[in-house]
């Protein structure tokens, strides 16, 4: 089951090598798995470990991100383009709480800090994405499609103002330093070693719940409302509640992956959670496939190595790296949508 | 159409005078039909006459807007699409509705599985299931095609796994929407013997369609709509044999 | 219960409406100057939307998807004013022009030249002229299109000498065209061989008039740089349309493809416009002086009226052109259904084609609108192209009414909201607002039949 897309044709690769070059299905989906892990592993080998393990923690976050969208875009059929508001939902939670930096606001006076371990704000976190999604998502249920899209980016939007406005929690564009390593009793997980096992634990746990709910009867449901909500309702399975829950679950994941970003570069400002990350996220779980855990995985890691491999790009300017990433993800979107509606490892075509 | 309260119970499902109204045009006007409790009732009429709306205001698709279903008792004003399983109702499209992008296993298997909203997440496919499905599939003919997605499939094929959809839901009525429309005659002779199947299982089918042929040979009752109103109701045959019906909508 | 809107619901959100409405008009009354003021500076807002949520509505009423495109398109106009206006403008501050940019986009016409060229004049005169001269003829007309747009993009501080003739040959043809489509609605005919006769005589005086006027008077390159910008970004969007979006409609029937694309399209674009001109904001000066004109105790920036007054001669024109011209009747053709169409013999391809261009063209003068009232920067095309896509949907889906209403209510809305909120509070206030509208009249206010 959890077997990964393309990988049963390796076999009959192996066997007959000249299978390789015929461009069928099963053979874009090997060719993409193997190009992407290979280049992860040239990448290890030329910059050695410790740059392999700041890409670990980088890459569980954003496989976390994007496993728990591919939920709703790929098995629920819900485009939504606002994840990047739970996403900033979690790690303002976990900032606020641990963060032990006083921080004084003309107009509001001091702020309170919590200074709460970072395993016990992590839940909290979950919980608040989870509850703003549930309300939320009662207000979503009611549009589909493009209008969907829309009222996402909406949502995207107005968290990202209220990240930006909301001074006298947020403290608006000066950010939240200081926030809390993760720690167990006395063990602090300071190194970026602890932090990449941190980080893929919780990877681990957002896969686990993931795949857990996509191979049980209830993802199965998921898959028929996003085929057709109607014919699903005729038979019996109240999509409106369907969606709410898988929206709040996603949310809920997103929320932890937020908490971990927030804590694994102890500062955080409302531009890590801007409009154009939110598009950015959405097409890495388009580019890894969508409604395969296995894609979403391979998308991320995709999208890591993009980022760090044009950073060695001779010809390419340090301040045009992010820009050059937008490109090519862009123009891998639209190639995308052109030949391969349903992502690299994908199951189900937009 | 008068009944005294014992024959009502003959009836599995009637409606009182429902409408529906789209824009200034009623498809469905008031409109008082009887349901007989088991065996094949055919609806037809001419196009527009309102046979599909009815479909979808008994399944739930559309909301009603005037008017009362009973349904083996109980009286209605509004259905629910997701409470007709409960009503013991279940339905087909007129113009196939598949689950396109998952395998036609998963299609069957979706209708089988738990309608409780938690237990579905700890819910595995079970051989019983499992079983079921491929019962259900073998039926219709297609179990060898079962990791196909449902896409993929050619409309007859289509049109068999919505039909055989419909089956694996275990339900009392069965609202089939023009079920034999564009079928090649192999395909035509398969959905008939499910039909009879389902017959002699004591269940209620309602079809729609345009072949009066086949109307003749599988329905018990007809009923006739013009307008969306009622024209004529009753045995096939008494209907048939009036000469309004035969000269005015059903062609020679 | 939550698919269905019960009429409490709509009780419900009539009397917040009521509420909203009462509470404006109360402060309007109490304190009038300052309402005068915010109402003003909504409507010049609203027209900057309404501007882009037409542009929208077009492209959607015919081929139903929403062309996301527009986001940078709106950026692209905006950075064409800057490209060929900064250097003189803002005292050689910005050094911007790059021979790259202008190889590029002179490559962009020339193709979509050729395209045009090919997809109404091939079909037209094949009969009568060898099919090999005409191609030969087209290419070099679209590499001679290509090369005088790189040379207007490389002189830009002789823009009035390069592109004034051209901008006075557009006029003088639009002239020309208007007379006998006047004459036509008023006679009915094609009228007589001296009535057309004079409306090209008529059109022709006016082109030499502005011709020569344009060449002498170098005042006149801001405007000139205005239609250059909407022009470029229209043909961008129609290159992008021939050269992706027809295929993608071809494999697949579904919106969300071309949704998903146009966004991929919008990332790539923004982030070019970053690579080339930095992604910092930069000035673009109020073209007619920031001293503000004070009218009934409101202060009102010139520009700002101009800029309303683009938005109702742009939506009226294009409202002419598709309610009295054949090329309205096959627009709207289309959107009923573009099978029959086809079948008619309307080329739907050509007619969509300009309808993208126009459509783009819209929101690069919503863009440059929008930059000149406050500042220009690589992703203000997202917020801008957000707040027009609201304007349609609220206003109604696929209704061009409905988009100018949609684009000017919004305007005043977020206005009126930030009287009482601080300022920075006017795009949740927007979104809010949206879903909350959205939850009630899913189809907008005037939706289309």
């Amino acid at each position: 089951m959890m077997r990964p897309p393309g990988w049963q044709r390796i076999t009959t690769v192996l066997r007959n090598p000249r299978e390789a070059l015929t461009l069928s299905r099963g053979n874009i989906e090997l060719w993409a798995n193997l190009l992407i892990i290979l280049c992860a592993l040239v990448f290890m080998v030329l910059k050695g470990a410790t740059f392999a393990v700041t890409l670990g923690t980088v890459f569980g976050i954003w496989a976390m991100l994007s496993i728990s969208l591919n939920l709703v875009v790929g098995y629920t059929g819900l485009l939504s383009v606002g994840h990047i508001g739970f996403f900033g939902l979690g790690a303002y939670t976990v900032a606020i709480l641990t963060s032990t930096t006083a921080y004084e606001n003309l107009r509001t006076g001091e702020i309170p800090t919590f200074g709460w371990p970072f395993f016990a704000a992590l839940p909290v976190a979950v919980l608040v994405a989870g509850l703003v999604a549930l309300l939320v998502g009662i207000a979503f249920n009611r549009f589909r499609d493009d209008i969907y899209v829309l009222v996402s980016f909406g949502f995207a939007i107005i968290s990202f103002n209220v990240f930006l406005n909301f001074r006298a929690l947020t403290r608006g564009a000066f950010g939240i330093h200081d926030v809390a390593r993760p720690q167990i009793g006395n063990w602090v997980f300071d190194t970026e070693l602890e932090l990449m096992l941190v980080s893929l634990v919780l990877l681990a746990i957002v896969v686990g719940i993931s795949w857990f709910i996509v191979s049980s009867s209830f993802g199965r449901v998921l898959k028929a409302i996003r085929e057709d909500e109607q014919v699903a309702e005729v038979f019996g399975y109240r999509a409106t509640h369907y969606k709410l829950a898988v929206w709040v679950i996603s949310a809920m994941m997103t929320g932890l992956a937020g908490g971990m970003f927030s804590s694994w570069t102890t500062f955080i400002d409302p531009n890590s959670f801007i409009l154009l990350e939110s598009i950015l996220l959405v097409s890495i779980v388009i580019l890894g496939g969508l409604a395969t855990i296995w894609g979403s995985l391979l998308g991320a890691l995709a999208f890591v190595l993009l980022e760090e491999g044009m950073r060695f790009l001779p010809f390419l300017p340090q301040e045009y790296v992010g820009q050059a990433r937008q490109v090519v993800l862009g123009v891998l979107l639209v190639v995308l949508m052109m030949f391969r509606p349903q992502g690299l490892v994908g199951r189900f075509k937009l | 159409m008068s009944e005294s309260p014992g024959q009502r119970d003959n009836y599995i499902l009637e409606t009182l005078d429902i409408s529906k109204h789209f824009g200034g045009v009623s498809a469905v006007d008031g409109l008082s039909i009887s349901i007989p409790r088991r065996g094949v009732t055919s609806i037809v009429g001419p196009n527009g006459s309102g046979k599909s709306t009815l479909i979808n205001l008994l399944s739930g698709t559309l909301p009603l807007d005037e008017g009362i279903v009973v349904i083996d008792g109980k009286r209605l004003r509004t259905i629910h699409a997701y409470e007709t399983p409960d009503h013991s109702i279940t339905r087909t499209f007129q113009e196939v509705r598949l689950f396109d992008q998952i395998s036609v296993l998963d299609n069957i298997l979706v209708v089988l599985t738990t309608r409780k909203f938690w237990a579905a997440v700890f819910e595995r496919t079970n051989r019983q299931y499992r079983a079921r499905a491929q019962e259900i599939l073998e039926q219709v003919g297609m179990w060898e095609k079962r990791d196909a997605l449902a896409m993929d499939l050619s409309y007859g094929q289509r049109k068999l796994l919505e039909i055989g959809r419909a089956m694996a839901l275990n339900v009392n009525i069965y609202l089939l929407d023009e079920p034999f429309a564009g079928l090649f005659p192999q395909m035509l002779e398969r959905v008939k013997v499910l039909l009879k199947g389902m017959r002699e299982q004591g269940r209620t089918i309602i079809f729609v369609s345009h072949n009066m042929e086949i109307v003749r040979e599988m329905a018990d009752h007809l009923i006739v709509l013009d307008g969306g109103k009622l024209l004529l109701a009753g045995e096939v045959e008494d209907v048939l044999n009036q000469p309004e019906v035969i000269s005015a909508y059903l062609g020679t | 219960m939550l698919n269905y809107f019960s009429r409490k619901e709509r009780l419900i959100a009539f009397l917040l409406v009521a509420i909203v409405l009462i509470y404006i008009g109360w402060r309007s009354i109490s304190s009038p100057e300052q309402a005068m003021q915010f109402g003003f500076n909504g409507l010049s807002v609203g027209a900057v939307y309404a501007l882009m949520a037409i542009g929208f509505t077009l492209v959607y009423s015919t081929v139903w998807f929403f062309d996301l495109y527009y986001g940078a398109a709106a950026a692209l106009g905006a950075y064409g004013v800057f490209y060929l206006r900064s250097q003189e403008w803002l005292g050689g501050q910005y050094q911007v022009n790059t021979p790259v940019v202008n190889i590029i986009l002179a490559l962009v016409v020339a193709g979509v030249a050729a395209w045009v060229l090919h997809a109404i004049l091939y079909s037209r005169l094949r009969e009568r002229v060898d099919p090999t001269t005409l191609r030969i003829v087209g290419g070099l007309l679209a590499i001679a299109l290509g090369a005088y747009t790189g040379l207007v993009l490389t002189f830009p501080s002789h823009l009035h000498v390069t592109f004034g003739p051209v901008a006075a040959l557009i006029v003088g043809v639009a002239a020309i065209w208007g007379l006998r489509l006047l004459f036509e609605r008023l006679n009915g005919g094609r009228g007589h061989l001296a009535f057309q006769a004079i409306a090209v005589l008529i059109g022709a005086a006016l082109a030499i008039y502005i011709g020569i006027f344009l060449v002498n008077s170098p005042g006149s390159k801001l405007y000139l740089s205005w239609a250059v910008s909407c022009l470029i970004a229209g043909t961008v969007g129609l290159a992008l349309y021939r050269g992706l979006y027809v295929r993608m409609r071809q494999r697949s029937r579904s919106p969300l493809i071309m949704l998903v694309a146009s966004l991929g399209i919008l990332l790539a674009l923004t982030a070019c416009i970053s690579i080339v001109f930095q992604s910092a904001p930069r000035p673009l000066p109020d073209p007619f002086g920031s001293v503000p004109w004070t009218i009934g105790g409101a202060n009102i920036k010139g520009f700002n009226f101009f800029a309303i007054g683009v938005a109702i001669v742009g939506f009226l024109a294009l409202l002419s052109v598709l309610k009295w011209t054949s090329f309205g009747r096959a627009v709207r053709a289309i959107g009923d259904d573009e099978e029959v169409a086809r079948v008619v013999g309307i080329n739907t391809t050509v007619i969509i084609a300009i309808v993208f261009f126009v459509g783009a063209a819209f929101a690069a003068m919503a863009g440059i609108l929008s930059g000149h009232d406050t500042a220009i920067q690589p992703r203000m095309g997202l917020l801008l192209m957000l707040k027009g896509w609201i304007a349609s949907v609220v206003g109604g889906i696929g209704n061009l009414y409905g988009a100018i209403l949609g684009g000017f209510m919004l305007g005043l809305i977020e206005q009126f909201a930030i009287w009482d909120l601080a300022g920075e509070w006017k795009d949740v206030v927007a979104f809010g607002l949206l879903i909350l509208f959205l939850s009630f009249w899913p189809r907008g206010l005037l939706p289309r039949k």
